[in-house]
């Protein structure tokens, strides 16, 4: 038996990594310090164990070879491919997908296109006040969860970095720190913070412009009530934010997946403008899957774009609600997927999902996933953090170098895809 | 009647993410939480089915009380059961309104799918030997 000390966790944008993995006969038997969604991904057994293809409808075993030659015969073979995905995946793997993509005239998209997406667009549009988590755990006085429910989405987030961590230029971290909680719904989140803003459905927009104008010295001019929030609790949210030391604004799918999407969070951005006039104000979305954060630094630095990149046109062409995978599969308009460290069999409307099954679509994934029903070729990888190495980014844009604790037979995303890029590369050049 | 649909993630939903074809997976993903003056009104107990509705399909889902929504509010977690009754339109911005659309539902005693079942309706087919 042996311990595996500070380990990454492969599972949320929290990238906790102080993780302790037991390992005997070459197996994972304890995680300890994870939340129980990390735990169950350490302790996961159902991986497929080789490559299956699809055959008249009946799924058979195939070897690695032949399903790299498929992957490649099929995506050279397409006029408009699409690769989605990537952010269960490191940040190496990400580099070659790219590459691959503009070999091909592909479009290449993350899970960013259906979590913080509309994030993107509003930094793009505003700017940025972020910074890193470990700064919000050593000064934040308020924290503020807007549109978001870390208790059951990224579990250790208040333990790790805000409610409940210590922070060194605090006395007492959690008698001094002032938690507000904004949602539609009391959450169990709500439940911990000393002031919870219930919102109506479809108004954070509205609650945010009335913190605003009430920031500016506009208070005046609010009604009674916005969007169900009183103006006496308006004003005394208002007030908790001037007059703390370091505010730190997270917010969620709450913000980006209602009405207004990006400019719900283009005016989240510049309410954290307006405080900053009065004191230190900081925001950071809650990223979801664990890298993908760092699908978007690589995706950026190789095209100049985040996500939802087109290079059918030869050059990287940016265009979310065009080039997003969504839109692209609801109007039917690629002609094969691959699917990477993703499940958009689960995730996406039932009109995406349909195309992709009348479509060519490969899946590398450890596991069989709901998108494995409706493919007709999975390869199984090794999953990074466990059986694989590579980097991935926390939420807050700081790359992490993730250690394997085992060795297998698996190949890693980086293994796979180098292959499918070297026989492209062969075929391009004959 | 008419609800907004919300869907979000749940801890128990990470939990079985790596075994969706599986019935912990389903049961979680095949829950409607919804405010008890809502089932009142749709004359639903607890642990009893309903059928949602939309332009784009519908599905079975089982009821559990929950007082921290607002009413005409249902909460699903993500999964193969909120996203087939999900819109893909997405108004020019890559995102669909996950949180944020309109569904009708009635009671039924119809029985709920597993989310493998829902994908070998649409032409799916799982792999058995997993």
């Amino acid at each position: 038996m042996r311990i595996i000390e500070d380990m990454v966790c492969p599972f949320c944008g929290c990238l906790c990594d102080d993780v302790i993995l037991t390992i005997e006969n070459d197996m994972i038997i304890a995680a300890d310090n994870c939340c129980t969604v990390g735990n169950a991904k350490f302790l996961g057994k159902k991986r497929l164990k080789s490559p299956i293809i699809k055959k008249d409808g009946v799924w058979e075993q195939t070897g690695y070879d032949e399903a790299i030659q498929y992957t490649v015969d099929t995506l050279l073979d397409a006029d408009r491919p699409l690769m989605f995905g990537w952010s269960g995946t490191h940040g190496e793997a990400q580099c070659i997908g790219i590459h691959m993509n503009e070999l091909i005239g592909g479009v290449i998209d993350s899970t960013t296109s259906v979590c913080h997406g509309p994030s993107i667009l509003a930094i793009q549009e505003v700017g940025h006040p972020g910074c890193t988590l470990g700064q919000v755990k050593n000064r934040a006085d308020l924290i503020i969860y807007w549109g978001c429910n870390p208790v059951e989405g990224h579990p250790r987030h208040m333990s790790r970095y805000t409610v409940y961590a210590d922070g060194y230029f605090l006395q007492n971290s959690f008698k001094e720190r002032k938690v507000i909680v904004v949602d539609v719904r009391e959450t169990e989140t709500a439940g911990i913070a000393d002031e919870f803003v219930r919102v109506k459905p479809g108004g954070d927009f509205a609650v945010i412009s009335a913190l605003r104008a009430i920031i500016r010295g506009k208070g005046d001019i609010i009604p009674e009530s916005v969007a169900g929030v009183s103006r006496e609790q308006l004003v005394r949210v208002a007030e908790l934010c001037k007059t703390c030391k370091f505010g730190a604004l997270f917010f969620g799918l709450g913000l980006t997946m209602v009405k207004g999407k990006y400019k719900n969070i283009s005016n989240a951005i510049e309410l954290v403008d307006e405080l900053n006039r009065h004191t230190k104000f900081t925001l950071t979305p809650m990223r979801g899957h664990w890298n993908v954060y760092g699908s978007n630094e690589v995706f950026t630095w190789m095209t100049g774009y985040p996500y939802a990149v087109d290079f059918c046109r030869g050059v990287a062409f940016y265009n979310p609600g065009e080039t997003s995978a969504i839109d692209i599969l609801a109007r039917k308009e690629c002609d094969a997927c691959l699917v990477v460290a993703s499940d958009p069999g689960a995730h996406f409307p039932r009109a995406c999902v349909e195309h992709m099954k009348d479509i060519p679509t490969i899946v590398i994934d450890p596991f069989q996933t709901l998108t494995t029903t409706v493919a007709d070729l999975q390869i199984p990888v090794a999953v990074t953090g466990i059986d694989a190495e590579g980097t991935a980014y926390r939420m807050d844009g700081i790359p992490l170098k993730v250690k394997k604790a085992l060795d297998s037979n698996y190949p890693s995303d980086t293994e796979i895809l180098s292959k499918m890029y070297e026989k492209m590369l062969e075929v391009q050049w004959q | 009647m008419k609800f907004i649909m919300n869907t979000g993630r749940t801890i128990r939903q990470g939990k079985h993410i790596e075994s969706k074809l599986g019935s912990a997976y389903s049961d979680e993903t095949g829950t409607c939480f919804m405010h008890p003056m809502d089932m009142l009104a749709l004359g639903v107990d607890e642990k009893e089915n309903v059928k949602a509705f939309t332009d784009v399909g519908e599905v079975v889902l089982t009821v559990v009380i929950d007082e921290g929504l607002p009413e005409g509010m249902i909460f699903i977690p993500y999964g193969r059961h909120c996203n087939a009754i999900l819109p893909s339109t997405t108004h020019s911005t890559g995102m669909p309104d996950y949180k944020h659309s309109s569904v009708e539902i009635v009671p039924t005693i119809e029985q709920r799918k597993s989310a493998g079942e829902m994908m070998e309706e649409m032409g799916g087919v799982s792999y058995a030997d997993n």
